[in-house]
């Protein structure tokens, strides 16, 4: 029998956020760990980006999106790649599109149902009414072609928040590498710099339908990176997620799945490592693309531990979640309402009133990831 | 001189190691084991490519005189009962040692003994002298005894007398019987011939019968004699269940089909219909208490009782389709249950448990052990005679070739397989379906309400060179079952023989054979 | 074999080959020998071998149309007086049934393509569904009740591991042993049969079967016997009361699996069940037993299926209630009505699971209280949807229509209450259908549902193609070609079938939606609802039958062994020689008691040998 593992209560982490710890334990384990995992993610968030924006932008509407993870690159070579899976697997960036859309939550989801987001969808209709196909389809089912464009705005705004938090990644471990970063809490501070920084960045999608543009999502519509986009994508990805196949029945009578999805927790936070590779557990998708691109001295201190390469899979999902913790962290850190060594009694209370509300959240998830070993 | 070197390599194999200078590893003196029972092997299949299928006599004979007095002599063959069983000791016991990398205590002594059974199983299955048989049956207990004992588990003691004491009846009741037969015939040779009998009135015959009957009951085991298996098979390590559930078992089923059918043909025909309903028994007995198990290594060992069941029935049966049938369940449940007692022994050495009340999921494929999940769903399934696998065919011609002559007791019989089926799916649906754990789940929260982590499952990992025997024993097992014609073509014109035995027999005695 | 056979009829034996290669070619990945690639190329291999079946399907039956039927057979397994034999029967029916499952086969891995397209383990699905495959290609051109049982098990355990594909989910772990258990109870009794046909009549080929039982050797209690046995195979697979209940819980496994279980794999049962009905014909008892099976499963299958509220189930029941009426039709020596209605169910029961499939995939929900108002965002879904509706009931003439029109024209005369029987489960299937057209694709979106895109090109391009073979069903089927012709029946018939749809889908209209899990507050209603809902509380009463009586037989011979067999034994030892003290000797101890037992064992033996020869 192994001794049981407590997990934090709600208010030992609402009292970390306030006092301005990380949930994430201090250790020099847990910071190679972090910032490994990172700059591999960035990797593959970099691809992922690329793609989103790629599929958004010239593959916008396409029936048969056959070759839409080429990137526009249609070489030999590149198909062989493809052929023998030798690839990232962008179909995980689609479920995280799929989660963020589905969930509908957040700025840009209220923006898909305003009268100016079906008059821009209408345009775009007319521009693509000489396609036949559309042409039938669109009368007897229409909202086909607005539900396709939501989708599509989805996927390029998510591609526009992958770019940052790519490029971000990718600068901590260089921060780490050159000695800016070394402790867990550089690292949060390091990631909530980049999330304000980043906060008010515009988001804007316009499509090119023959040699005229038409804008999906225009600048007027106010769409900002922090609010309208990572917000959405942390209820959406880290928090909510989706139920897998592979671990909860779908079966109606089971009722194993909440009907209101707001009481969801199969996110990022919430899920359990231990099946990953395992049947029905789509992040496994992500662990393999970031297996792939693993820094050197990450992967040599997963081949030290426990099975080395045979469950190296497992290992890099709970160091994720580690850093999913950290990325977590300095989203509210950065999003608090006031600042934390404030002494006004109304800001504190505000700020406890916050953190407790987060708190609450996190304590469901898989806290005992955040413990130093 | 083709025999004789099946005796020769494991007996001189065994005196070699134990005289091993030094104070060698165990590794060391497994290698070495490795190398004789290798030689075994190969030799086994050189007397395989020597040997005639289509005879249905005794083949390669050799002869000797040892101790005429008492009616003892040296005299060894083979045919198509023994050969596909020589086949299964060799193939097994290899595994056997192969598997026996765990064996840090006393290995030279340990190794010994593997050697010692092996040798003592080939010679009592070629022997062709009652005595000599008795002799050899015996030899092999002594060492078996000890590898419980001494390489046992935490009730070892318990479990090592238990199975002493039994076989120890075992051999006295078939001792008994031989020595039975020599004093009514007046015959101080124990040769082996069906006619002997033929001059002893029904009753003799059937007490003598009888004798036999119940000692190698003992050993297969049937039902009610079988209640050493489980504790044996429970204590013993893992090498050590192999060699009992894939060969030492056969010693029993192998005397029921050589002696009691062999050299009682009038007695055995007459008792058929009793015998087929004691088989379907200790069938469903086997069948239904396997259910009710929760160590899987028990499990296992109460579906050893059921399967050999249908050795019985087949036997009791003695048509020629069943008899071969009875041939291929012996080296189906040879391989099958060596096995199922291998991959259980990888999943004890991981976890520690072998309750199924308490392991989970163990099919996880980064943390547990999907190999081992795989093979012995494959294992499982070839237990419970689904097609395409050996245990199927074996299954199949035991219950035509009894259908007709016992149609009751073969339809109960076909009821256990199919509850093999239960119990075998509950133990792959329970230990390796559903979230890893080998504990109890903790509970949720503490009694104040804090929440419980999760337990993160580490298990040591299994190099694939420990699988290598598993994965060899499953292809034989799905190579059986989609060609079954060579392990058919081994033993048929035997099998046929035996099953026309009755009828030789009773023509024989008559005199229209001689005129 | 004969030499002058063409090439692809000689070698119709790799057929079913193709699909179990794909378990070979599938284990680099599977197996996880190859680490840092995806799996992905195992599914386009097993695609490929699909592919390859359905064309050199295609090849053969073109040329068994030019030629007439042939038959392959190679030694399998002779001794004694058994022969068992490999054998084919290369007839026009069995290749277009073997053309139906590739085909439904490799459109359903494509859809899988799309449906799992998150899924990691996917080498071992294709693995497994190419085994399916492989095992149904057998099955429906085998010539030999052999082969078939062989196959049948073969599918069985399939079946169990595509169930249990998710094997960490909870309810997969219940459903796969079910699944498995159900079936192996029907394989167990069919195995009896077998073994007893084996037994009695020789060779195993259908034709030799045949001849046997023409031959009128049998008593009628063993006809009798043997025709239950015989039945009980087809109908664990065809998931008839009462071993339906595997069915249902099968939902659990994936949908691309779904789609070939509720269409090709019951079609694989029945067609096993249509190859020994001369044999059944022997037993009035059995034919009855057919009839009884078939009706209460179309009548039971249809209503339970109204009552349920998961997408997936409220059509996996129906599948039970259309093969409820293939029994019938088989009962009724009937084949070639029931090959039609095999063919017209399999095509749009397909179509009608992917377009389920698609609704999951969007809503990430089967529950269609919790969906609404898809209708106007996804048109090849609803499209499929709708077009399978209409296969599958007689409103419009597609395939059942015909089928229906068929059935109820020849049974009017010769059986008109299972005339009724077919015209109400028509009736039923159009309410159920309706049913869930108005919860799920009409109405408002419901939170679930708000956004809900098209499936993927993967998912979408399989459920058009399949919508256009199931438009085309009349023309497939007048080419089975039906003595009469498809559409020998009055206009009054045909206006029975119509009005028979019509009506029912227009009780489905008249009543409200319910948009949650909604129960009736009169009590004799909600008694209904919750007896059907839950399939009249089948596996309630398997558990207090079935499940008690082994558990406790296995309890009590647990018991009688650990007390009775076992305590006698330690009595036993208690009283003798060795005492309690000697069972807890140690080990040097023991040692020496063997030594000394051996020894006076040995003494023994030369006493009294010197005794009897001195």
């Amino acid at each position: 029998m192994t001794t049981p593992v407590l997990m934090p209560t709600i208010e030992q982490l609402a009292d970390r956020l306030l006092q301005g710890q990380t949930l994430l334990d201090q250790s020099d384990d847990h910071l190679l760990e972090v910032v490994g995992v990172l700059e591999s993610y960035g990797v593959v968030l970099n691809a992922y980006s690329i793609n989103l924006i790629f599929q958004a932008e010239r593959q916008f509407l396409n029936p048969f999106p056959v070759f839409r993870f080429f990137d526009g690159d249609l070489n030999l070579g590149k198909w062989w790649r493809h052929v023998t899976h030798d690839r990232i697997n962008f179909e995980y960036a689609e479920y995280c599109q799929k989660a963020m859309l589905w969930h509908a939550t957040g700025g840009m989801d209220a923006y898909f149902d305003s009268e100016a987001f079906k008059a821009n969808c209408a345009a775009i209709v007319r521009a693509k009414g000489r396609d036949p196909l559309l042409a039938v389809l669109n009368p007897l089912f229409p909202n086909f072609i607005p539900e396709l464009i939501r989708s599509a705005a989805t996927t390029h705004a998510l591609g526009q928040f992958w770019r940052v938090m790519s490029d971000l990644f990718l600068d901590l471990a260089a921060a780490e590498r050159d000695g800016r970063v070394r402790t867990i809490a550089d690292v949060v501070e390091f990631i909530k710099q980049g999330l304000v920084a980043a906060a008010a960045n515009p988001i804007t999608y316009a499509v090119t339908i023959g040699a005229e543009q038409f804008w999906v999502l225009p600048p007027e519509a106010g769409l900002s990176f922090l609010a309208d986009v990572a917000v959405p994508y942390v209820e959406a990805v880290f928090l909510r997620g989706m139920p897998f196949l592979g671990t909860v029945s779908f079966n109606a009578q089971a009722q194993a799945i909440s009907h209101d999805q707001s009481q969801f927790a199969y996110g990022a936070l919430y899920a359990d490592p231990l099946p990953t590779m395992g049947a029905g557990i789509p992040p496994s998708l992500l662990m393999q693309d970031m297996y792939r691109h693993l820094p050197q001295a990450l992967h040599d201190w997963y081949r030290q531990r426990t099975r080395g390469e045979g469950d190296v899979h497992v290992k890099i999902c709970m160091s994720f979640q580690k850093s999913m913790f950290c990325v977590t962290n300095a989203a509210i850190n950065g999003t608090m309402p006031h600042p934390l060594d404030s002494g006004d009694a109304q800001q504190q209370a505000a700020n406890r009133a916050y953190a407790q509300s987060w708190a609450t959240r996190l304590a469901a998830g898989r806290t005992d990831c955040l413990a130093a070993t | 001189m083709m025999l004789s070197p099946l005796l020769l390599i494991p007996f001189l194999g065994a005196l070699g190691l134990s005289l091993w200078p030094g104070n060698p590893g165990p590794d060391q003196v497994r290698r070495g084991a490795l190398v004789v029972l290798g030689l075994q092997l190969a030799w086994s299949l050189w007397v395989l490519a020597g040997f005639d299928p289509a005879l249905s006599g005794m083949q390669m004979g050799e002869s000797l005189d040892w101790v005429q007095s008492l009616g003892l002599s040296y005299r060894l063959g083979v045919d198509g009962l023994s050969m596909p069983l020589l086949l299964v000791n060799a193939g097994l016991t290899f595994v056997s040692a192969f598997a026996s990398g765990s064996v840090s205590q006393k290995p030279k002594l340990y190794f010994a003994l593997l050697l010692l059974i092996s040798g003592a199983v080939n010679g009592a299955f070629l022997a062709q002298n009652l005595l000599l048989f008795f002799l050899f049956y015996e030899l092999e207990l002594i060492p078996l005894w000890l590898l419980i004992s001494v390489w046992g588990g935490a009730n070892r003691a318990y479990a090592a007398t238990k199975f002493l004491i039994f076989t120890a009846v075992s051999g006295m009741l078939i001792l008994g019987a031989f020595l039975g037969l020599a004093l009514v015939t007046g015959q101080v040779d124990f040769s082996l011939t069906p006619v002997l009998s033929q001059q002893l009135g029904m009753g003799t015959q059937l007490i003598l019968m009888g004798a036999l009957l119940i000692g190698f009951g003992i050993k297969i085991p049937l039902f009610p004699f079988h209640t050493w298996l489980p504790d044996a098979h429970t204590e013993a390590s893992t090498p050590v269940s192999v060699l009992l559930a894939g060969v030492l078992l056969k010693l029993g089923t192998y005397g029921l089909l050589r002696f009691c059918l062999g050299l009682f043909p009038d007695a055995w025909a007459r008792m058929g219909p009793y015998l087929a309903i004691w088989a379907a028994i200790s069938v469903l007995y086997g069948s239904l208490a396997a259910i009710a198990q929760r160590d899987m290594k028990r499990m296992v060992a109460y579906s050893s009782v059921g399967h050999m069941g249908y050795v019985l029935l087949a036997a009791a049966a003695a048509t020629p389709v069943s008899l071969l049938g009875a041939v291929f369940q012996m080296v189906t449940h040879g391989l099958i249950s060596a096995l199922l007692f291998l991959l259980v022994g990888v999943v004890y050495r991981t976890t520690g448990t072998r309750d199924l009340e308490v392991l989970r999921g163990l099919l996880n494929p980064q943390r547990g052990l999907p190999l081992t999940g795989s093979l012995m769903i494959m294992g499982v399934m070839a237990s419970a005679g689904l097609p395409g696998m050996a245990g199927f065919i074996s299954e199949f011609l035991v219950f035509r070739g009894s259908l007709e002559a016992y149609p009751l007791p073969t339809l109960l019989s076909m009821v256990g397989s199919g509850l093999t089926a239960v119990y075998f799916l509950l133990l792959v649906n329970r230990a390796f379906f559903g979230r890893l754990a080998i504990q109890s789940a903790l509970p949720a929260t503490t009694p104040t309400g804090q929440r419980i982590a999760p337990i993160d499952v580490q298990l040591p990992s299994v190099p694939l060179l420990e699988q290598l025997p598993s994965l060899v024993l499953t292809a034989l097992i799905v190579l059986v079952g989609l060609v079954p014609g060579g392990l058919a073509q081994l033993g048929e014109a035997t099998t046929t023989a035996m099953a026309q035995m009755p009828e030789l027999v009773a023509a024989i005695a008559s005199g229209s054979l001689i005129s | 074999m004969t030499p002058a056979l063409p090439l692809p009829l000689q070698f119709a034996w790799l057929i079913p080959l193709y699909g179990f290669s794909g378990v070979v070619l599938s284990l680099p990945w599977a197996a996880g020998w190859i680490k840092r690639n995806g799996p992905r190329p195992a599914a386009y291999l097993n695609l490929l071998a699909t592919l390859l079946a359905f064309v050199h399907g295609s090849v053969a039956m073109r040329e068994v149309f030019l030629t007439g039927p042939q038959a392959l057979s190679f030694e399998w397994l002779q001794v004694a007086d058994l022969h068992l034999a490999i054998s084919l029967d290369l007839s026009p029916t069995n290749l277009i049934a073997l053309e139906l499952v590739t085909s439904l086969s490799l459109l359903g891995q494509f859809f899988g393509l799309g449906y799992l397209d998150k899924e990691l383990s996917l080498a071992r699905f294709y693995a497994l569904v190419g085994f399916f495959e492989g095992a149904m290609s057998g099955v429906v051109i085998s010539g030999s009740l052999f082969i078939s049982y062989f196959l049948l098990e073969m599918l069985t355990l399939s079946t169990y591991l595509l169930v249990g594909f998710w094997y960490a989910q909870p309810l997969v772990v219940t459903a796969a042993r079910d699944a498995f258990l159900t079936k192996r109870v029907g394989d167990v009794l069919l195995l009896m049969a077998v073994v007893a046909l084996s037994a009695w009549a020789g060779g195993m080929d259908f034709n030799h079967l045949y001849e046997w039982a023409a031959s009128g050797s049998l008593s009628p209690l063993a006809a009798t016997l043997l025709g239950l046995g015989l039945i009980a195979g087809p109908t664990g697979k065809c998931a008839q009361f009462p071993m339906h209940l595997w069915l249902d819980e099968a939902m659990e496994g994936p949908n691309p699996a779904s789609i070939l279980r509720n269409s090709v794999v019951v079609t694989c049962g029945a067609l096993v069940l249509l190859k020994v009905m001369p044999i059944l014909q022997q037993s009035p008892v059995a034919t009855s037993v057919l009839l009884t099976i078939g009706s209460i499963s179309a009548l039971g299958g249809s209503l339970v299926s109204i009552a349920q509220v998961d997408m997936k189930r409220a059509f996996s029941y129906t599948t039970t209630s259309y093969m409820g009426l293939v029994f019938i039709a088989i009962a009724l020596q009937l084949p070639s009505l029931a090959l039609l209605l095999l063919f017209a169910h399999a095509v749009a029961k397909a179509l009608l699971m992917m377009s389920v499939g698609s609704v999951i995939a969007t809503t990430n929900c089967q529950d269609i209280t919790e969906l609404g108002g898809l209708g106007g965002r996804m048109p090849a879904t609803t499209g499929a949807y709708l077009v399978a509706g209409a296969g599958l009931t007689g409103l419009l003439p597609l395939g059942c229509f015909w089928c229906f029109g068929l059935a109820t024209d020849v049974l009017a005369q010769q059986a008109p209450l299972f005339a009724a029987v077919f015209l109400i489960t028509n009736a039923l299937m159009a309410w159920n259908l309706t049913r869930v057209y108005r919860q799920v694709f009409l109405g408002a979106p419901q939170p679930k549902t708000k956004r809900a895109p098209e499936v993927n090109w993967q998912m979408a391009l399989p459920m058009v193609a399949l919508s256009v073979v199931v438009v085309l069903t009349p023309a497939l089927l007048t080419k089975l070609n039906p003595v009469p012709g498809i559409n020998s029946f009055s206009p009054a018939v045909a206006a029975a079938v119509i009005g028979s749809s019509a009506a029912g889908g227009l009780v489905a209209c008249l009543l409200p939606v319910h948009k949650s899990y909604a129960r009736s507050l009169l009590k004799p209603v909600r008694f209904l609802q919750d007896l059907l809902a839950f399939d009249f509380y089948t596996d309630r009463v398997y558990r207090l039958t079935i499940v008690n009586l082994v558990s406790g037989m296995a309890r009590l011979t647990n018991w009688v062994d650990q007390v009775v067999v076992n305590g006698f034994v330690n009595r036993l030892g208690r009283f003798s020689l060795v005492s309690a003290d000697g069972l807890k000797l140690s080990v040097s101890g023991q040692t020496q008691t063997y030594v000394l037992t051996a020894l006076i064992a040995v003494v023994l033996l030369l006493a009294s040998l010197n005794l009897v020869f001195g």
